[in-house]
């Protein structure tokens, strides 16, 4: 679907993207990782041949990003993750205006089917709009047309849970009817949810491409047990998940690598009062692949 | 993968582009109708009291004389001194000036052309519409302007000839779309609609300044030529009608200027607003 090879943009000293090379599979969603600033918004803006690059290529459905752009445009729906929209219009001008970029051939029921499921009044001028009810005219231009391929970045910013949930389900119906999603987040759980697969990138380069389970099963997890009277920290330090373990008093505090399992049977023998579970951030992520990637190289 | 693109309907974006300034091109009519209809109410008085005002006339120094003329009383040396020689081309400039830099740069530095381009709209369709939207705004202005002269004319004893009242609008509009094709071109070519407001705006100055100098300050003649609004006022057209030289050269300039948006556009990298 995607094939991005020695892809390469230079952007001045800092910023930019270098020698990615990765293919992202038909009728997957693909979750494309990354800090904010690590060049995820500049890789989709190649793909969509707004950029071009330095050196390397891109080709999406076999063809190359920049001569065929309007051939693979007509089965691509992007979402920009910075969305500005004709203030002056109302969502069903815009969007008549974006069916007409794509030759009037979009059934309007399904648009109409579309706002109903994400409760967005299509009659509203854009300039009234909430944020959320912005990204919400925004998915339905990538999605109206049913596309191939569709490019978003950074999608659910702004969108309260049960929009989320639905548009976890659209992506669901797209991958159903055999359509291929990319999508970029600096979140990890946005990806965990929605993604099959996930690359990660930061300050321009690719760093590994996983599945999101391996993904899961390998990462940090950090997490506070809270006893009702002082427990050691010992009989935790010595399973084989738990990387760290620290006593404060009453809590216990563990850095734990893979399932929970041990971990909970563990403290089953005491009384539990609390327990608080934070995910790894995505630095925590970078650092246990970095280390994983280096063995031998003890990290500074 | 065997499909052909998707053809955009014809001028999709052209109609985007004049739904979006729909409200601010009808104020920008109203404002043209109603200075018009007012110029032309003030015309009798002003022509009863035509010995005080040639006097006054008469003081002016050569360099306004040239821009103005020096008859202020009949009804085509009226329209030239007090609409057509200034705030006429002026108006017409501002809003094409306007219209050529937000087409491109203006949407690029908002960020609404990115996903603009993300369907199968071609670059070069977009510089198209672009243009067209500003072509089609100046000419619905010229043609309020036309229609307000002409039919206020007779009633007020305001009448020219139809020859030249059409010449001086079809050379005051190619004249705005000259330079709205500037400003288009600029911001095609670098994505910044400041600069593109303010090269070009300068630029109107300028050729403005040494069209208005040039009979007066001979360094200024062999530059002369080089300034659209020469060849829109010389020879005045509401008096003696233009030659197709000058339609030729104010269409050359639009030309020109559409040709090297559609080049550099092309080839650029866009901002990322």
């Amino acid at each position: 679907m995607i094939e991005a090879d020695h892809l390469t943009h230079a952007y001045g000293a800092t910023r930019g993207i270098e020698d990615l090379s990765f293919s992202v599979r038909r009728g997957e969603v693909f979750g494309y990782l990354g800090p904010n600033g690590a060049g995820k918004t500049t890789t989709i803006r190649t793909m969509l041949d707004l950029i071009r690059p330095t050196s390397g290529a891109v080709r999406i459905f076999g063809l190359d990003a920049r001569r065929d752009a309007p051939r693979i445009h007509t089965h691509v729906g992007f979402l920009p993750g910075d969305l500005t929209l004709y203030e002056r219009l109302t969502g069903q001008e815009y969007l008549r205006a974006f069916a007409s970029f794509r030759g009037n051939g979009i059934p309007w029921e399904r648009v109409d089917a579309l706002a109903a499921r994400l409760r967005l009044d299509l009659g509203r001028r854009i300039r009234s709009l909430s944020h959320g009810n912005r990204q919400k005219v925004g998915l339905l231009q990538a999605f109206m047309h049913e596309p191939r391929l569709l490019i978003l970045d950074e999608p659910t910013q702004g969108l309260d849970p049960l929009v989320q949930q639905e548009f976890a389900a659209m992506l669901d119906e797209t991958r159903a009817r055999g359509g291929t999603t990319f999508l970029s987040s600096h979140v990890l759980p946005e990806v965990e949810r929605v993604c099959d697969r996930v690359a990660i990138i930061r300050e321009g380069r690719l760093i590994t491409v996983s599945d999101v389970e391996e993904l899961k099963t390998h990462a940090l997890r950090w997490l506070e047990l809270h006893f009702d009277r002082p427990v050691g920290a010992e009989s935790f330090a010595s399973l084989a998940s738990v990387e760290r373990a620290e006593q404060h008093g009453d809590r216990v505090r563990l850095t734990v690598r893979g399932p929970l399992d041990e971990v909970i049977k563990e403290a089953a023998r005491h009384n539990v009062v609390n327990v608080v579970s934070e995910e790894a951030s995505l630095e925590d992520i970078f650092l246990t692949l970095y280390r994983d990637g280096s063995e031998g190289v003890t990290a500074p | 993968m065997s499909e052909v693109a998707v053809r955009p309907s014809p001028g999709a974006l052209l109609r985007l582009t004049l739904l979006i300034q729909r409200r601010a091109l009808l104020w920008w009519m109203l404002a043209i109708a109603v200075t018009a209809l007012l110029l032309a109410a003030l015309y009798p008085s002003v022509r009863d009291s035509g010995a005080s005002f040639q006097d006054y006339v008469d003081q002016m120094p050569e360099a306004l004389k040239q821009i103005f003329g020096v008859d202020f009383t009949s009804p085509d040396g009226y329209l030239w001194s007090q609409l057509f020689s200034s705030i006429g081309p002026i108006a017409f400039l501002v809003y094409a000036i306007g219209a050529g830099a937000r087409g491109i740069a203006g949407e690029e530095e908002s960020g609404t052309l990115d996903v603009v381009l993300s369907t199968p709209l071609r670059r070069r369709t977009v510089v198209r519409d672009k243009a067209l939207a500003m072509i089609a705004g100046v000419a619905l202005l010229t043609i309020v302007l036309f229609v307000v002269l002409w039919v206020s004319g007779p009633p007020l004893d305001l009448t020219v000839g139809i020859e030249h009242l059409a010449a001086v609008h079809i050379l005051q509009a190619l004249l705005a779309i000259g330079f709205g094709m500037i400003a288009l071109a600029i911001g095609a070519a670098t994505g910044r609609r400041g600069l593109a407001l303010g090269v070009t705006s300068a630029i109107a100055i300028l050729s403005y300044l040494v069209w208005a100098l040039g009979s007066t300050v001979d360094a200024l003649a062999p530059v002369e030529p080089l300034s659209p609004f020469r060849w829109f006022g010389e020879p005045q057209p509401l008096a003696d009608g233009t030659t197709w030289r000058n339609v030729v050269v104010l269409a050359a300039i639009p030309l020109f200027a559409y040709l090297v948006a559609r080049v550099t556009f092309d080839r650029r990298d866009l901002g990322s607003g």
